[in-house]
């Protein structure tokens, strides 16, 4: 883990609200393993916003250049959109414990609401070429937000589909209704699941997953004010058969198998 | 010439070679932020507030960033007395910063308890009795808003131990100074000040508090001049050391709480957005005193001009 301060190399629109930044870092693009995070601060002395925020490493680019994928939702998101090449953010990471990767016969199936497109690029770029080529990625937006957002993604060559819920593209509805048909439909020979979005939709894939008697990984979020095991802040409910309460999203996460989620409490 | 500074100052029977300690809850159990520089360095650390039950904590969320500032209602969730000292402690052996053990009890004897458990132990250099807290007995008052009850803890942990005892105080309060002198009378050997103050912040549209806890402590840059000011009252009230802290973020800052007379400070939610703050903290400290030509850094504790 290390903190570091790096220029931003591009910080580019991608869809309506939905921006891709990168940066260089031969230490991160070394150490970091897909699903893992960084908590990222805006350089300056500002305290306001004052805590980091947490965001997936979306990918590795060329040249050690690490990805960012990210969504304006508030005070730190809008202003890091309207940070240009040059400027400076300070990074913490790679933080957590990322997603495991398939074993040679599973099929990877890849299923992202909004954001939780985030930590997928990584995962796809982390398949061997084989059960990469074999990997299906289902996503769904609100609304279509642009082809470029997806084309990097279908770029390594996995088989992606589609899903708005007003049907401004693609499949008419939510990517969980997506994903629920077309496992039941055609299937890969042993899949492993593995889903990041909204806690409701994570919720149901993980349901889904449950009745099948699938392998089903999800990427939580929770509040972070340090994401270094410190704080105690992201707490998310354990399952009652689990040996404690509550886990920690920045430690014991933020990929946790399924099973062992209190979904009812989220 | 450039001099050396002295940074060392006593507070209450300890020792510590600079002023700048990493304070509870903010720093883990002591080797959180190794990965970015060794915690030796520090004048000391006092770890996550222990109780003598391990305790999960509060259902989240349990933070969200509100102006310059934190609100946290975390729950005191730790891993109890007795996993620290098993397991937590050893990994403090090598570091050479005194480790202070912060305590929480839900009634006066279980404060007690608490120092009886840590009396004898190698490796603690002082207790720190968080008596922010609700006293489960009294109907859940908080212990260090009443200077009887918060009096009656701090003796009841000084009869049980050997180490220095120093009581956080809560900022929750009519009048930090009557609390101040009541827990100095009862025995305490220092004083922090403060906890964090209490707070809330609502989501307009669910209409809900944000924590679910509904209540949180705030802190960060945006309790300090409160912080500094009860600190500057802490001071003028009692003869014992007083540690200041809330808000401090850099060096500055933290000259400002020794100004007024705190004479070590500690560094809390800074250590979050800069794990080196408390670091660079000790760096600042000793270039503002080459700077200013203090030999000791006692030279500046207090010397705050006033007319
Ligand atoms: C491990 C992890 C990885 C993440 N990866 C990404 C990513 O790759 N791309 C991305 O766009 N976002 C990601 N997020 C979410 C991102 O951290 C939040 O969107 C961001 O902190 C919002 O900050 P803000 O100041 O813009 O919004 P705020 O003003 O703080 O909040 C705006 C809204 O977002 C909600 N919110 C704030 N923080 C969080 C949070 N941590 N989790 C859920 N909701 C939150 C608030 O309830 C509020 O309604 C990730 C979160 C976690 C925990
Ligand atoms: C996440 C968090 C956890 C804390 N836990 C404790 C604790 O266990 N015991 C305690 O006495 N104080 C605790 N505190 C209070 C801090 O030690 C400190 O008094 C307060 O945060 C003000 O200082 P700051 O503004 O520098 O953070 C905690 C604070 C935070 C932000
Ligand atoms: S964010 Fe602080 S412990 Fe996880």
């Amino acid at each position: 883990m290390i903190e570091e301060s790096v220029f931003i190399e591009f910080n580019r629109q991608m869809g309506n609200d939905i921006w891709l930044m990168g940066f260089r870092s031969e230490a991160l693009a070394s150490l970091a393993k897909p699903g893992q995070f960084l908590m990222i601060r805006i350089q300056g002395n500002s305290q306001d916003p004052l805590i980091r925020r947490p965001f997936s490493i979306h990918g590795i680019g060329e040249g050690n250049i690490i990805l960012i994928l990210y969504q304006t939702v508030g005070r730190f998101t809008s202003l890091l959109s309207l940070t240009r090449n040059h400027d400076q953010i300070s990074v913490i990471g790679p933080l957590g414990k990322g997603f495991r990767l398939p074993g040679s016969k599973q099929g990877a199936v890849l299923v992202a609401g909004g954001m939780g497109l985030a930590p997928m690029y990584f995962l796809a770029q982390a398949l061997p070429p084989d059960a990469r080529r074999n990997a299906k990625l289902f996503i769904g937006f609100s609304t279509f937000q642009g082809a470029g957002l997806i084309d990097l993604i279908k770029g390594l060559g996995l088989q992606v589909s589609l899903a708005t819920e007003d049907g401004s593209m693609g499949f008419t509805g939510t990517v969980t209704d997506l994903f629920e048909q077309a496992i039941d439909r055609d299937a890969p020979e042993e899949p492993v699941i593995y889903a990041c979005g909204p806690h409701a939709m994570l919720k149901k894939i993980a349901q889904k997953a449950g009745r099948l008697n699938l392998t089903c990984y999800v990427s939580l979020e929770s509040y972070m004010a340090c994401g270094l095991g410190i704080c105690l802040g992201c707490a998310i409910r354990a399952a009652r058969n689990q040996d404690t309460e509550y886990y920690y999203v920045c430690k014991d996460g933020p990929v946790f198998s399924a099973e062992i989620i209190d979904w009812e409490a989220l | 010439m450039a001099i050396t500074p002295d940074l060392s100052v006593d507070i209450g029977g300890l020792r510590i070679k600079n002023p700048v300690i990493a304070a509870s809850g903010t720093f883990g159990y002591g080797t959180e932020l190794s990965p970015f520089y060794d915690p030796s360095l520090l004048g000391a650390i006092v770890v996550k507030g222990l109780s003598l039950q391990p305790m999960p904590g509060n259902p989240p969320p349990r933070t969200v960033e509100t102006p310059c500032g934190l609100l946290n209602s975390i729950g005191l969730a730790n891993i109890g007395i007795n996993a620290f000292i098993k397991e937590k402690l050893p990994l403090l052996a090598d570091t050479a910063a005194p480790v202070i053990v912060n305590i929480y009890g839900n009634s006066v004897g279980e404060y007690s308890e608490l120092a009886g458990r840590i009396e004898g132990v190698d490796g603690i250099s002082a207790i720190e009795v968080n008596i922010s807290c609700p006293n489960v007995e009294k109907g859940g008052m908080v212990f260090g808003t009443d200077p009887e009850t918060a009096s009656k803890v701090t003796d009841g942990v000084v009869k049980r131990t050997t180490k220095p005892v120093i009581v956080k105080l809560t900022p929750n309060v009519a009048d930090i100074a009557v609390i101040a002198k009541a827990v100095e009378s009862a025995g305490a050997g220092a004083l922090s000040v403060t906890n964090t103050f209490l707070g809330m912040s609502v989501d307009i549209a669910s209409r809900r508090p944000v924590l679910t806890n509904v209540v949180g402590g705030l802190s960060g840059p945006a309790i300090k001049p409160m912080a500094l000011y009860l600190t500057y009252r802490a001071v003028e009230a009692v003869k014992i050391p007083v540690i200041g802290l809330g808000g401090i973020m850099n060096h500055q800052d933290a000259i400002e709480f020794l100004l007024v007379g705190a004479r070590a400070i500690q560094v809390g939610t800074a250590n979050f957005i800069n794990p080196r703050a408390a670091l660079e903290i000790v760096h600042g400290l000793r270039n503002f005193c080459e700077r200013e030509n203090l030999s000791d850094i006692n030279h500046l504790i207090g010397s705050l001009i006033k007319e």
